[in-house]
Parts: structure tokens; sequence; C-alpha cells
């Protein structure tokens, strides 16, 4: 284990109390109780994009019907999602599809560290449930005018892109393009604070990513039965 | 120019822009933008719990029809919102009320310093609009179990309370629908973080809030 070769965005990493009450420790914990008594077809895990997803109508008209769980912790890096999937958030369930959508709070890392962030927990989600599809969401563009970070999640996107045909369970899901009007700028009709989205800008997410979960669930069995004989 | 201590929470400060993408300051410009056009009657001012409000039913449900606007920022500190008060928000408005939610986020002050960047707040809405009311929010329970930033936000009410009382121009107003349980936890059915409001925790909080700021508007005199 040579120091230069290790990835700190694939550093399995616990978030630190610095506030004082618990909460992200609360949430781990409910998340892996919800595992003892759920038999989730779909499981959500990711940052507040996947959070803020389950509060809105849209995750009851389109995701709920299809029994997902949802494991996403606002602030999360591919670290502590990396973390959480190690330590009981995977145990006593058997998804058959994972949606993983984590990386732009990567701060103090480099586009490729996070890309390789996003590839590691893609590897664990595969040893771990090895008949299951991942589906990567890519990152969006954020800010209300192009900034750094805006190049940074892209170029994020472009190396998972790259990579990800690497584990063949895996696939991503890029809709990024959707957000960033012909002047440069993203809408607060679509992203509220120019990184979460509001209901409007969730059905952009939510609809084609319905639609690739339906079609992978629908196929699931059939390859299933084809392994049999 | 106080001779005493500074009080941080007091100190208009804008936020830094560490991560890069300039959120912060849009989010501001767009508000002063946004004030241009508006007659607003209600302003709502605050961090997260104030701007994730507006995007749930309940704002199209209770507070649209009243004529409000939200300024609410995710992560703000009263020295926050002191400093877009200060800096061009409430230049091109006059709402009759301003509901005012802050404090939760001011992470290593004292409930005097918080409570002290309150009326801090307070004063600032005073100078600029001399008629309008503030209606200051109490800070809610957070945290799945009983913790310390619990007591600090119950001892700014407190604190916040009784300072209010002798102001005619401001007035408290509890939203605590009873979100601590008897065992003392808080139910993820209420906030899905045990911090951020659920649609059925704001629908808790803002039915009653709703009806004491219509009162407000019927009744401009004082409280
Ligand atoms: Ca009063």
């Amino acid at each position: 284990m040579s120091g230069d070769d290790v990835n700190p965005a694939a550093v399995p990493q616990p978030v630190e109390d610095v506030q004082g009450d618990g909460r992200w420790l609360s949430q781990h914990s409910r998340f892996v109780q919800e595992c003892k008594d759920a038999e989730p077809d779909v499981l959500f895990v990711g940052d507040s994009m996947v959070q803020l997803m389950h509060q809105y109508e849209v995750w009851r008209e389109l995701f709920s019907p299809l029994h997902a769980l949802n494991f996403g912790i606002g602030g999360d890096t591919t670290c502590n999602v990396l973390w959480r999937l190690q330590n009981g958030e995977l145990e006593n369930i058997r998804p058959k599809v994972v949606v993983l959508w984590v990386g732009t709070n990567n701060y103090e890392h480099t586009a490729e560290q996070v890309a390789g962030g996003i590839l590691a927990i893609a590897e664990l989600l595969t040893t771990r449930l090895p008949k299951a599809k991942i589906v990567v969401l890519g990152l969006l563009p954020r800010g209300e005018r192009p900034n750094p970070l805006r190049e940074k999640n892209a170029a994020v996107n472009a190396h998972l892109r790259s990579w990800l045909p690497r584990l063949s369970q895996a696939q991503l899901l890029d809709v990024s393009r959707e957000f960033v009007h012909s002047d440069g700028t993203i809408s607060t009709q679509d992203m509220f604070d120019f990184l979460h989205l509001t209901s409007a800008g969730y059905d952009s997410v939510a609809k084609p990513l319905s639609d690739l979960l339906l079609q992978i669930l629908e196929e699931t069995p059939e390859e299933r039965r084809a392994s049999l004989v | 120019m106080s001779a005493g201590e500074p009080n941080p929470a007091a100190t208009p400060t804008p936020c830094e822009d560490t991560q890069g993408d300039g959120r912060w300051m849009s989010m501001h410009n767009r508000f002063v933008s946004d004030s241009k056009d508006k007659e607003p009657d209600v302003l709502f001012v605050g961090d997260s719990l104030v701007q994730l409000m507006h995007e749930f039913g309940i704002w199209r449900q209770l507070f649209s029809p009243l004529h409000c606007l939200n300024f609410g920022v995710g992560g703000d500190a009263t020295q926050h919102v002191l400093w877009r008060l200060s800096n061009g928000e409430l230049d091109n408005i006059s709402p009759k009320v301003v509901v005012l939610w802050v404090g939760t986020n001011n992470h290593g002050h004292t409930p005097e310093q918080i409570c002290g960047g309150i009326l801090a707040i307070i004063q600032v809405i005073k100078n600029k609009l001399p008629n309008a009311h503030t209606l200051v929010l109490s800070l809610l329970p957070r945290g799945k179990m009983p913790n310390p930033l619990r007591d600090r936000n119950a001892e700014v009410n407190e604190l916040v309370k009784d300072t209010l009382t002798s102001l005619p121009h401001a007035s408290f107003f509890n939203v605590d629908p009873g979100f601590v349980h008897s065992n003392g936890s808080i139910s993820h059915q209420d906030m899905y973080d045990y911090l951020h409001l659920t649609p059925k925790g704001y629908q808790a909080v803002c039915e009653p809030l709703h009806a004491h700021i219509k009162a407000l508007l019927g009744e401009p005199t004082d409280n």
C-alpha cells in the first residue's frame, strides 16, 4: 500500500459530528434498521440530490411503486457513502438495481479522484450484490453561471463515461445537459439554490431514470430464466 | 465601534464562497432583483428552513395567496442574514410583516450571541421598514435524540421571547407543534434528517403560522 497510490476519494470515512447533534449517524443507523425490515428491489444511495428526491411527489409517483429505498444523506461525499455501504447499509437486502448519485460534495478531490471514488463504490456494490445492476447518475452542473465546479463535474462525468464500461453491471445516466440554458445560466426554476433541484427540476431526472429502471427490472427475470437453462 | 467584545452573530458578514461556484451571492443578487418588480405583503427571510418551505406544496397553498416573498438561503446564520438585509434585499419593498427564521446554523455561538444577532436583524428591519412588524419564529429542536444543540436552541428561544415582549414592532412565535416525542426522540416523518422538515412537518408548522400572519395582516397595529 504505497501512500502515493491511495485515492482519497475512495477511502471509506464516516462524517465527523462537528455540529454535535449526531444527525449523520442517526440517519445511517436508521438506514441499517430499514434494511432489516424492507425488501427493496431498488436502492437509491448518495447525497442530498438523492435525499431530497424522497421529499417530493415524484418519489411517491415513480419510485415508491418500484419498492425503492432511499439512503441519501445531505453533504455526503464518495468517502461517506463508501463507509455507510461497508457498515451495514447493504446487510439483509438484495436489490435488483442500485441508483448511485454522489460526488458533487467532494470539494477536496480532483475530478479524476471523484470518478475513482464513484467507481470504487460501484465495485463494492458489484462484489456485495453480484446480480444487481448499477445505475450511476452523472453529476449535474451547479452555480448560476459557468464556474470551476461545473467544469469539474463535467470532467467527472467524462471519466465515468470511459471507466464505467469496465464494470459490466454498471451504466451511466447523464442528464446534465438539461439544465444549462443557451446563455450559460442555470435557472432557479430547476435548481432553487443553483445546486439542489426543485420539484420541476426533478422531473427532468426522474422520467428518464424511471424508464431505465422499469426496463432493467423487466429484463432481470428473463436473464435469470436464461441463466437457469 | 463598541468598546465591548464584538458579537460575531451580530456582525454583518457575507458568506465566503469556499466551494467556488458563487451560489450564495447569486441567490442574494436574485433576491435583490426579484424585489424590484414585486410588492409583497409578507417577506420570509432566513436559512434553509425558510428556503425549503418554498419548494413544497404548502407554500403555494398557504403563503403565495398572501403575497409572500421567500428570501431563504440554506446554511445562513444570523450574521449572513444581517448582511443580506443590509445590502439591498429590503431596499425595493415594503412588506407589512417580515417573518424571520434563523439561528440554528450559528455554530460556535452562545445563546446570548445568537439572540443578539436576531435583535440586530430586527433593528435593520426597523431602520429600513419602519412600519413593518417582524415575527420571529422559534428555533426548532434538532437531532434524533436529546443533544446540546437542542438545549442551545431552547435557550435562544427563551432569550428572544423575553426580549421581544418589550419591543412593539416585533414578536415571537413558537412554531414547534411538539416534534419531540415522550421518549425524547424526533421522528424522520417530521424531520427527514432530524433538522429539515418533511412536507408533513411543514404542514404542522405552517397552518398555525398562516393563521397568525393573517391575524397580523388584519390587525397591523400591535401584537
Ligand atoms: Ca412585541
